[in-house]
Formats: structure tokens, C-alpha cells, sequence
């Protein structure tokens, strides 16, 4: 079966010339959200589906995805974990900090940290950076999903908080928690505007592209802190 | 930034998870009172800090960094391990602290009997639509459904495909663009009501182990949920006797919710396990008796402590091994035949309805 690497960590598959999105699946066996499984060459894959993950289909977007083996994450809205999962295949070597703020996702995704090594769980508000800075390290990469109208908001004082200096943000933003009539291109210029300009950090917005057939009415992109060169 | 002239030692306190820290200016580590390494204690900490946020000083030393330094660990992996331990048991204390439920569960249950209902009507209307258009095409359902959003119009169905044939000879009307636009998004509507139905199942059959080990055990996850979404909660199904367990489920009014799966309304909905399904019908009623008590017993169990508890279901599987070796063969008269009238068994047997989903 033809398998080629996307990133570090993230594979092509090719089935019966269907190309299938998937990562190697760190406990060989388990399916996390009933996901397929799929064994080759003693490797088994666990089949990524980009309707379920924004990330997915990030990937399947050609965003360039900066994660490594080694890279720590902070991942913010984790729910029950169908993301979470991918990047713990993702980072052998790495950590993730998964935040979600409801008790009811959170069980399902203590289940997932109690079998994967390299989740660390915590249960709270992305808006209150300060209730879990004593835990989070500096990290090379957020991952923002929370559906939340302050979307932008959330993720600027969480990489102030956490990004490292050259570090990575990923957003996920969703115009219709922000706004349900008002057009969709409108509302992610405007989240764009205020993620360059809006805020007390400053950021520089590497890519942005919709995430349609996948997630409808959704803007994905990536950012990194703008640094005034001289400082 | 400030900087007060000359003197440097402008001193901030903050709080990790392994210890206090004091901080410079600079947000270097100056000095350090470690926490005992007890992973208990330390959740307890994490919490409390956690609901008392404190001031966070943007200039702070890298945590792993000055929890190394301060050697309260070696090593990174040491860092790693027990800081997971650490908010595992953080947030499972959180989450028992406020939220025990099983209400999401029966929420999930009745999202699937809402989901039955929806896709059927939707099913059917799909197939009186489109069989306007390709009427010697025999499906039904998700897989018409997945057929209709994948090709649409009968036109489009490529040389070779084994509905080929079919699809070029069909006496059905021609799709104009409009309509077939249409159809599709109507059928991929249907498609993911399927695929939702499919993902929610997946979500009651995971979850029933960590919010009811012991009825997931003895009744298995669907049948589980469904008899606490019919009793209203764990903590009720725990209240009921035995012999209302047996029955729960045969209430007509109840009985909506079932639609897909209806048994026999003279049972209870633990007639749909497998155990009582697959026996012979004159151990039935017996069985049925013996899985109820033992339900019953689940549900106090997973009210009341939560473990799960291995000898419910090695008492039960005693208790039925006993009953199929005491009753082998079927009785001489149907045991529930009312009164005098004497009819020779079968009579509401043989009669098997269609097929499953
Ligand atoms: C769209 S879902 C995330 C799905 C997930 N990223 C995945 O792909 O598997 C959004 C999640 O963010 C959580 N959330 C929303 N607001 C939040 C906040 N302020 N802090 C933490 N989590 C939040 C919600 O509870 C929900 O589980």
C-alpha cells in the first residue's frame, strides 16, 4: 500500500486508489472515535477523518502544519479528544495540553489521557489563562477550537500567556458562533483585523484558507507572534 | 515594561504546581519552596490554585526549566509523568465534584429514537422522490440515500458499474440539474442523520462504562441506556423492584421510544437481550426473571459505589446455566395460554417480521 508523509507524522494512505488521511497509531488496537484501523507493513494507521477534526482537514487544506515528533502543544477546546488523538500520534516525543472547559467532555477525555502518555487534561476556561498558568509550560504550538464568539480574544491572551517566541498559532474560527446572519468572509476579515491589530500582542497571519467541503463556514489559519524588529 | 532605576530586586511570587516561586524582574528564578512530590497532594493544590487564580507575571521562567533547576525533578521525562498523573487526578476530582450524570446518556438515547423517527420519514420521501426518476433501482434507505448523493441523476452512473445496464434502460423521467442539486442534498442530509446515528451509538457504548459499569456489564450498553432513559435516571432505575425492571418498556405509552426495536408489548425491553431473545421461548419468562433481579442489582451497584463488581455477572450466569439445565425441553401446553382455550403452541410465533436495520 502507497504511504506517503504530508508532515512529520501525518500519512497518506492509498487504498484501492482512495486516499485515505491518517496517523500511526500510538496504542495499536484501540479506535478512539470509532475510527477505521488500518495495519500495513506491521504499522498500524488510524484513519483521520477531516469532517471530524478541524486540523484534518487543515492537512488536507495544504496548511503547513508545524508540528514535530518533539513539539509541545496547548491545545484549547479539546472536547472528547478526536483531535487531541492525531496530534498525540503526532508528538512521539512531545506533550500536549489539552483544555476544556465542560465536566461532560472532559470524562470522555480523561479516558483517552489515562491510555495516552502524553495528553496532560485540564478541565478550564481558555478565556482565564491565569487559572492554569501554575501547569502549562511555554509551548511551540496552540491549537484553538472553542467555538466561542471571542475567538480571537481567546487565543491572544493564551499565546501571550504560552506561545513561545517563534511559535505557532492555529486557529479554527467559526463565523456563525460569532454571528449568525452576517456573511462569513466578513466576520473572518474582521477576526483577521483584530488578530493583526486588535489586541495588545500582534500577530502576523501566515495562511488562511476556509475549510469547506469539510466544515462548512469555518477559516483556518496560522499565526505567528509579530515581533517589532527593533525592540 | 517598567524598570526601576538601579534596583534590580524587584521581587514577584508565583505559585507552579510543584512549588513557589520568587521571581526577579527578569522572571528568573531567585529562590523556591518546593511542594511535597505526593502526586494526591499536589492535585489538591492544582485545584485549589486553579479556582483561586493568582496574578501571572508575563515574565516567568520556563516552568519545566525551573522545575529542573530546582531540581524538584531530574529528568524531562520525570517532569512529564508526574505532571500528568497530577492533572489526571485533578480533573477526575473536578469532574466528580460536578458532574455524576447519566443524563447525558439518556439525552443520547433519545437523540437516536428522534433520529429513527426523522430518517425514516426522510428515507421514504427520498424514495418516492427519487424513484420518479430511476424507478427499477432497489433501494432503500442509507444505501439509496449514499447512491443518490454519490451520483445523483441515473446518467451519471459510469460504463462498467453493475447498475449500468439498469441505469440506461430505465423507463424513469429525466433529472433536470435544479432537481438533481436537490435530491443530492437532500440524500447527503440523510447520509450524515445515518452517519450521526452511527457516532451516537459509538458515544452510548463508550460511555455507559465509566457512567454505569455494572448495568453495561449485566445488560449490555444499549439496553442499559435505554432502561435508564425509560426510568428517567440511574439513581430511579436503582429505586425500581425487580419484577418492574421485567417490565419496563412495555407501557404503551413508553413504547414510542422503542419504535425501531418494539419486542413483543407484553415484555419488557430486556426482552431485546440476547440472552432472552435466543432462548427457547419456554425458558423465556424465567430467564427474564433472573436478568431483571440481577439488573436491579447493577443499577444499585453503580448508584451507590460505582465499581464494577465481577460476581453480579458470575452470579448470573450461574443462575441462567441453572435454569436452561432445569428446563430443557419444552412443556406439554403453552404456559401462558389464558384460561380453558386450548391452542396448540405457535400460534404468535412463527410470525417473524422483516428483516433488522
Ligand atoms: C468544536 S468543539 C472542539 C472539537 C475538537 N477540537 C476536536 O476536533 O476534536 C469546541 C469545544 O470547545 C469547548 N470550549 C468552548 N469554550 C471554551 C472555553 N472558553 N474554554 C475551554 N473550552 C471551551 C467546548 O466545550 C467544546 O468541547
Amino acid at each position: 500500500m502507497p504511504v506517503k508523509e504530508l508532515h512529520s507524522g501525518i500519512y497518506e494512505l492509498d487504498i484501492d486508489d482512495r486516499k485515505i488521511l491518517a496517523t500511526k497509531n500510538m496504542i495499536p488496537g484501540t479506535s478512539v472515535y470509532g475510527e477505521r484501523l488500518i495495519s500495513d507493513d506491521g504499522i498500524e494507521y488510524r484513519q483521520w477523518d477531516p469532517c471530524r477534526s478541524k486540523l484534518g482537514a487543515m492537512v488536507l487544506r495544504n496548511f503547513d502544519i508545524p508540528l514535530d515528533a518533539d513539539s509541545t502543544v496547548l491545545y484549547l477546546g479539546a472536547a472528547s479528544g478526536t483531535t487531541v488523538s492525531h496530534i498525540s500520534d503526532i508528538l512521539m516525543d512531545g506533550l500536549i495540553y489539552a483544555v476544556e472547559f465542560s465536566p461532560r467532555t472532559m470524562r470522555d477525555l480523561i479516558q483517552l489521557c489515562d491510555q495516552r502518555p502524553n495528553i496532560i487534561p485540564i478541565l478550564a476556561d481558555a478565556n482565564k489563562p491565569q487559572s492554569y498558568a501554575h501547569i502549562v509550560e511555554k509551548v511551540d504550538m496552540i491549537f484553538q477550537d472553542v467555538a466561542q464568539p471571542n475567538q480571537a480574544e481567546i487565543a491572544a491572551i493564551n499565546s501571550k500567556y504560552f506561545l513561545e517566541e517563534h511559535g505557532h498559532l492555529m486557529l479554527s474560527i467559526k463565523s456563525r458562533s460569532i454571528d449568525t446572519v452576517a456573511s462569513p468572509k466578513k466576520i473572518f476579515k474582521e477576526e483577521v483585523r483584530k488578530l493583526e491589530s486588535g489586541f495588545d500582542i500582534e500577530f502576523e497571519v501566515l495562511e488562511r484558507k476556509e475549510l469547506d467541503p469539510f466544515h462548512e463556514d469555518h477559516l483556518g489559519l496560522v499565526a505567528q507572534i509579530f515581533v517589532d524588529e527593533e525592540d | 515594561m517598567l524598570r526601576s532605576g538601579g534596583s534590580e530586586l524587584t521581587i514577584t511570587e508565583f505559585t507552579a504546581w510543584f512549588g513557589k516561586l520568587k521571581l526577579d524582574s527578569q522572571g528568573e528564578v531567585q529562590d523556591c519552596d518546593l511542594f511535597d512530590g505526593n502526586p494526591e497532594k499536589l492535585a489538591e493544590l492544582v485545584v485549589e490554585l486553579q479556582e483561586n487564580s493568582q496574578a501571572v507575571p508575563l515574565k516567568r521562567t520556563d516552568l519545566r526549566d525551573a522545575a529542573i533547576e530546582c531540581s524538584f525533578v531530574e529528568l524531562d521525562e520525570d517532569y512529564d509523568v508526574l505532571l500528568r498523573e497530577v492533572c489526571i487526578r485533578a480533573a477526575k476530582s473536578q469532574i466528580s465534584r460536578t458532574d455524576s450524570d447519566d443524563s447525558r446518556i439518556i439525552q443520547a438515547v433519545e437523540a437516536l429514537d428522534d433520529i429513527d423517527k426523522n430518517v425514516n420519514e426522510l428515507s421514504e420521501r427520498l424514495f418516492e422522490w427519487y424513484g420518479r426518476y430511476f424507478p427499477e433501482l432497489e433501494m432503500t434507505g442509507e444505501e439509496l440515500a449514499g447512491f443518490v448523493s454519490a451520483y445523483g441523476s441515473r446518467t451519471n452512473i459510469p460504463e462498467g458499474h453493475e447498475l449500468f445496464e439498469k441505469a440506461s434502460k430505465s423507463m424513469g423521467a429525466e433529472l433536470s440539474f435544479a432537481d438533481e442539486e436537490l435530491l443530492r442534498a437532500f440524500a447527503n442530509n440523510i447520509c450524515s442523520l445515518y452517519d450521526t446515528r452511527r457516532y451516537i451509538e459509538n458515544y452510548i457504548n463508550n460511555s455507559m462504562g465509566s457512567v454505569a459499569p455494572n448495568l453495561c456489564e449485566i445488560a449490555g450498553a444499549s439496553l442499559g441506556a435505554r432502561l435508564m432513559s425509560m426510568a428517567g435516571s440511574l439513581e430511579k432505575l436503582a429505586a425500581f423492584p425487580s419484577s418492574t425492571v421485567q417490565v419496563i418498556g412495555a407501557n404503551r405509552a413508553l413504547f414510542k421510544h422503542l419504535r425501531s426495536k418494539a419486542p413483543s408489548p407484553k415484555h419488557g425491553i430486556i426482552f431485546n437481550n440476547p440472552v432472552i431473545k435466543n432462548a427457547p421461548w419456554w425458558q423465556r419468562g424465567k430467564l427474564s426473571r433472573a436478568l431483571a433481579s440481577k439488573i436491579s442489582l447493577a443499577a444499585r451497584t453503580d448508584f451507590y459505589s460505582g465499581e464494577l463488581d465481577q460476581s453480579i455477572k458470575d452470579s448470573l450466569d450461574k443462575k441462567l446455566e441453572s435454569i436452561r439445565q432445569a428446563n430443557p425441553n419444552p412443556p406439554k401446553k403453552k404456559p401462558h395460554g389464558k384460561g380453558g382455550k386450548r391452542k396448540s403452541g405457535g400460534k404468535n410465533r412463527s410470525k417473524k417480521s422483516g428483516g433488522k436495520r
